[in-house]
């Protein structure tokens, strides 16, 4: 794909996005794990075990995620010439995925009710379908040899 | 509850132990991988004392995780259990006999039968067990009888209070259906849920366990032990077991019944006039509050839930073990603001109502209203019967008043005066002694153990101290480290080790006659060296012008003590 004033830059779009997107799951992580040595009760206790849950799956989620916006992004600069459709739906579906992923786990952390989420984790299975699409556009570029 | 014997249960060390604090052979205890075994004297023997054998049992399970630890042991008789003779106090950390952690007359020990478990405990230390004896307990040998005990599951768990669940399960596997549910805030219809019930049927979930309750027959027992109690959450309890209201039902035939084959039945769980005096019977305190029986709308009804809430909510910021340790109270409601969920018109102006300053205990509802004269788990516990302070009761049924378990300096005259002063109470008729002397004296001498054990906890109560001044207390918790009960002898030891300066006190409650003897009179030598000692002068707690108790007239008062054994039933 040749790149004009109009294509966007898509590895520097997976770069940044990938590496500031890491550091914010980074920080949340670190924040889980102080929640951890400061012994906090609106995370560790028995009844706030859902918080936990969702709360941990944001960090894992998002952390994977932003390494894989990162992969993406080699990908798209090992490979320049592929498809502008095809790469634009599964760059557009990637953040989607990054953002309604982590973010869905996250808000349905922060309310629960009776061992269920709350309703942020309705974003997670938009998110979920948004990573499935960019995984299946990703593949589906890698079926051509350069 | 009881749960099984395993290294996260047992507290207490079983590595080659010896338990020597028991009378007769000590117990033997011992580790053999993850399994607790123990070897002692057959408690359930009923063959002669000089033949009891020497037995060597698993222990299988515990009962108990905030106070002690009690051991059930596999007797060998197919699921019968039974209870090891010591029991390990988690504060303490020590042995002590069995016998001795229950108030109940010396040299009379607690049932031990080979069974008891099986028949008795599964009932509220177990989700829905079934006790499956071929015959009745206790009709026969257990030797003879088949003990097929099953349970779903052991503790409390949540079928105990909402009810079977397989279809709750079922249906709630469906998203869909649990977002719904919550986004109309609709009721699951699928489950009971106890806090949504009428306020008086769901205080009867509680009421299941935490009530004096027998059989209605032998073929409900027979029911019961073939399928399980009958009770389900949402039932009206009353319909399938026989709950103990002796203000309501002393005359009814199973009361009879029972009285006949058991004559203490009901004084070893209430007081003269009905009121329950024993911890974890809470129900029967509840249905005799005039918040429950004299409620006239569901709102202004009391309830268990209306003070308790059994799943710590999510934003209660206390941690989970703090809100179970404070009796698994709401968050906020172990201050006023649980009585004046109802009774806003006292919050406005505490101090109008309760004549005390707004700092003051005594302007703790729950101190005048809830005092602490129950009794279980070697302490005084509060009253689940909502009441006034009423001199007249305790002269007529010798249960200690809110007022003279703080002011325990005071008379009965003095109580009976302010009551009459500001709230009109009319005045009490009292003897020479109840005019004259304090009544926690006249608690602690001349009680019954019942009321031994209230005085003498209350003397270890901070707001009572702070009342009633505490350099006075030592000749009278001191005498009371020879009383006959054991219970008594403890909670008086622990009294002692409250006051200032002697938090250091060594007493051995069960410890020989000798010792115990010998500890009491250091204390009294170690008191008559101080300036507390002669601090008081005061002729109604028996201390003569020169600060000395008055032995003779101490004597007197033993003298008259109520010397009717008692087992409380706790």
């Amino acid at each position: 794909m040749q790149k004009t004033p109009n294509t966007p830059n898509y590895t520097h779009r997976h770069l940044l996005f990938g590496w500031w997107s890491l550091l914010v799951f980074v920080l949340l992580g670190l924040t889980l794990e102080t929640f951890h040595g400061l012994k906090l009760g609106f995370y560790l206790d028995m009844s706030n075990t859902t918080r936990r849950l969702m709360w941990t799956l944001a960090h894992a989620h998002g952390g994977l995620l932003a390494l894989i916006h990162v992969v993406a992004a080699l990908m798209f600069q090992a490979f320049p010439d592929r498809g502008h459709t095809t790469r634009r739906q599964a760059s557009r579906a990637l953040i989607g995925a990054s953002l309604l992923l982590p973010g869905g786990f996250f808000f349905g952390g922060i309310s629960f009710f009776n061992g269920d989420p709350g309703y942020g984790i309705a974003l997670v299975p938009f998110g979920a379908s948004c990573l499935l699409f960019a995984v299946f556009q990703l593949a589906r570029e890698c079926r051509h040899e350069s | 509850m009881t749960q099984l014997a395993t290294d996260q249960t047992v507290r207490a060390d079983f590595n080659g132990v010896l338990v020597d604090a028991i009378p007769g052979s000590p117990i033997e205890l011992e580790r053999r991988g993850n399994e607790f075994w123990a070897r002692f004297n057959d408690p359930g023997w009923e063959g002669t004392p000089q033949e009891r054998p020497r037995i060597t049992r698993q222990i299988v399970m515990i009962t108990g995780s905030h106070h002690q630890n009690i051991y059930w042991y596999a007797t060998g008789h197919q699921r019968a259990l039974n209870v090891l003779p010591a029991v390990y106090l988690l504060k303490d950390e020590r042995w002590v006999p069995r016998d001795s952690v229950v108030l109940s007359p010396p040299n009379q020990g607690v049932a031990t039968h080979d069974g008891h478990w099986n028949a008795v405990c599964i009932s509220c230390h177990t989700t829905h067990g079934k006790t499956q004896f071929d015959t009745p307990y206790r009709s026969e040998p257990i030797a003879s009888q088949t003990v097929g005990t099953t349970v779903v599951e052991f503790g409390i768990a949540c079928e105990s209070c909402h009810g079977p669940a397989t279809e709750h399960v079922t249906a709630n596997r469906n998203p869909w259906r649990r977002y719904g549910l919550h986004l109309w805030n609709a009721l699951d219809p699928t489950i009971t849920e106890p806090t949504s019930l009428d306020p008086k049927r769901s205080s009867e979930v509680c009421g299941q366990c935490h009530s004096v309750w027998e059989f209605y027959d032998v073929a409900d027992e027979r029911s019961a032990s073939a399928n399980g109690l009958a009770y389900r959450p949402g039932d009206t309890l009353t319909d399938t077991r026989f709950v103990a209201q002796p203000t309501a039902n002393i005359e009814s035939n199973n009361m009879q019944v029972l009285l006949d084959t058991d004559p203490d039945f009901v004084r070893g769980s209430f007081w003269a006039d009905g009121v329950i005096r024993v911890s974890g019977r809470e129900y029967n305190g509840l249905i005799e509050s005039p918040c429950f029986f004299k409620a006239d709308s569901k709102d202004r009804t009391l309830s268990c839930f209306s003070c308790h809430n059994m799943h710590k909510e999510p934003d209660d910021p206390r941690s989970l073990s703090n809100w179970a340790n404070t009796h698994q109270l709401a968050e906020d409601m172990d201050t006023n603001n649980a009585c004046q969920q109802c009774h806003p018109s006292i919050a406005k102006n505490v101090t109008s109502h309760t004549n005390h300053s707004a700092e003051s205990s005594g302007s703790s509802c729950y101190n005048c209203h809830m005092p602490y004269t129950s009794y279980g788990l070697m302490r005084a516990i509060r009253s689940h019967t909502i009441s006034s302070p009423s001199v007249e009761e305790t002269v007529k049924v010798g249960r200690p008043n809110a007022c003279n378990l703080c002011h325990l300096d005071k008379t009965l005259s003095w109580t009976g005066n302010h009551l009459q002063d500001w709230y009109g109470s009319a005045a009490p008729n009292l003897n020479e002694q109840q005019r004259t002397i304090a009544a926690s004296v006249l608690w602690l001498l001349k009680g019954d153990a019942g009321q031994r054990a209230l005085a003498a906890w209350s003397y270890g109560w901070q707001p009572a101290q702070s009342a009633s001044g505490t350099e006075w207390m030592v000749p009278y918790l001191g005498e009371l480290l020879g009383d006959p009960y054991d219970v008594v002898r403890y909670i008086s030891a622990n009294s002692i080790k409250t006051l200032s300066g002697y938090e250091g006190f060594s007493y051995d409650f069960v410890g020989t006659r000798d010792e115990r003897i010998a500890a009491a009179v250091k204390l009294l030598n170690q008191w008559r060296n101080t300036s507390a000692s002669r601090a008081r002068q005061d002729p109604q707690l028996l201390f003569g012008p020169d600060g000395q108790p008055d032995i003779s007239a101490m004597r007197l008062l033993f003298d008259q003590r109520d010397q009717r054994p008692l087992f409380l039933r706790e």
